[in-house]
């Protein structure tokens, strides 16, 4: 099976843990590793690959500056963003996609982030194995 | 085994509520009976469902959770209200407090450390984390010397003994040099000495001496 990698990048703490036990209860995903800082991503990125990174940007419908650089660089990279208050989700592609996830829940997340990693695998560069 | 902590979640934010809320029913001890994304659902549900332990969101939409707070404190006060928190406010976690909250935790703290708090308070302890203690302690300490009742000094009186050590005091001479000066046991002094911080309520001697100096209670040795 393949293990889809994610790169944490969200605060506070207490939504950072939710995110990972709820990543690491997908049996098809694993996170990789947490950052604290965003600015940090970039550097991390590129050392270590992964499939998908989970930001929590500061406002919440508004898309951190980081997302630009990380998918000028790394076009394969799925970025989700989920904000700290309120119920706001996105998710990021190369070539300017953004797909809104209304409600936020756990199922449209995950769902979008696997949707996206298969369509990946039909044309685009992974680093899933 | 005892009966689980039935427990509530109230927060605006979908992914956490029920992230939460699915971490803690892991937990053997703790089950969640219910949650809500808005305050005025969280009261109308915890009315119905009454749970032991409600974790209310502090910032939520319609009523907030303080004001929550303040509703379950007085009309369910048996519900322990354990505040989710953005920032470590001291103002704010006080203002949870009087609204009867027995818990303060931080979005910034640990699961672990919620899981923590939810079992202090099912065992009827108020609980916040360390760091929240010792700057409520500061708060605390300040509102005590905002209501303590100021008594004016002009009231008070200092005997002519007490007066006469303030002034030596004021020349720079220690207990037992007064005691030599005055031809009195050093213990003598030492008595005088706490009679008069404590009539003054002051701490040390340099503060009678700038008491006294203030009001012009010191012999001027040029004149």
């Amino acid at each position: 099976m393949q293990t889809i990698k994610v790169l944490l990048a969200s605060r506070p703490k207490i939504l950072s843990e939710v995110l990972r036990t709820m990543v690491e209860r997908q049996p098809d995903m694993e996170v990789e590793g947490e950052v604290l800082d965003p600015i940090d991503l970039l550097f991390v990125v590129r050392a270590m690959p992964v499939d998908v990174v989970i930001v929590t940007p500061l406002e919440a419908n508004q898309e951190p500056k980081i997302c630009s650089h990380l998918l000028a660089d790394h076009p394969h990279l799925k970025i989700v963003t989920v904000s700290a208050k309120g119920n706001a989700a996105c998710l990021y592609q190369s070539g300017g996609d953004k797909k809104r996830l209304d409600e936020a829940s756990w199922q449209s997340i995950l769902g979008a982030i696997r949707e996206s990693i298969n369509q990946n695998h039909k044309g685009k560069k992974s680093w899933s194995k | 085994m005892n009966e689980p902590i039935r427990m509530f979640i109230a927060d605006d934010n979908r992914l956490l509520r029920e992230g939460l809320a699915s971490m803690l029913e892991q937990q053997q001890d703790i089950i969640v009976i219910g949650a809500a994304a808005s305050g005025s659902e969280a009261l109308e549900q915890i009315k119905d469902l009454r749970p032991e332990v409600a974790l209310i969101d502090i910032g939520m939409p319609d009523k907030d959770g303080i004001e929550v707070t303040q509703t379950l404190h007085q009309d369910l006060p048996e519900v322990k209200v354990i505040i989710l928190g953005m920032v470590d406010l001291t103002d704010e976690i006080m203002a949870c407090i009087e609204a009867g909250a027995a818990g303060y935790v931080l979005k910034e703290g640990s699961f672990e450390r919620l899981v923590e708090t939810v079992r202090s308070v099912h065992r009827g302890e108020s609980f916040c984390s360390p760091e929240m203690t010792a700057s409520l302690f500061s708060r605390i300490a300040e509102l005590a010397g905002e209501r303590m009742p100021e008594i004016p000094k002009s009231s008070i009186k200092l005997t002519g003994r007490e007066l006469e050590i303030v002034n030596l005091i004021a020349e720079g001479l220690s207990n037992k040099e007064i005691a030599h000066r005055l031809f009195i046991a050093t213990q003598t002094v030492k008595n005088h000495v706490h009679n008069i911080l404590d009539k003054l309520q002051l701490l040390t001697r340099l503060e009678a001496v700038q008491y006294a100096r203030e009001r012009d209670l010191l012999k001027n040795k040029n004149t």
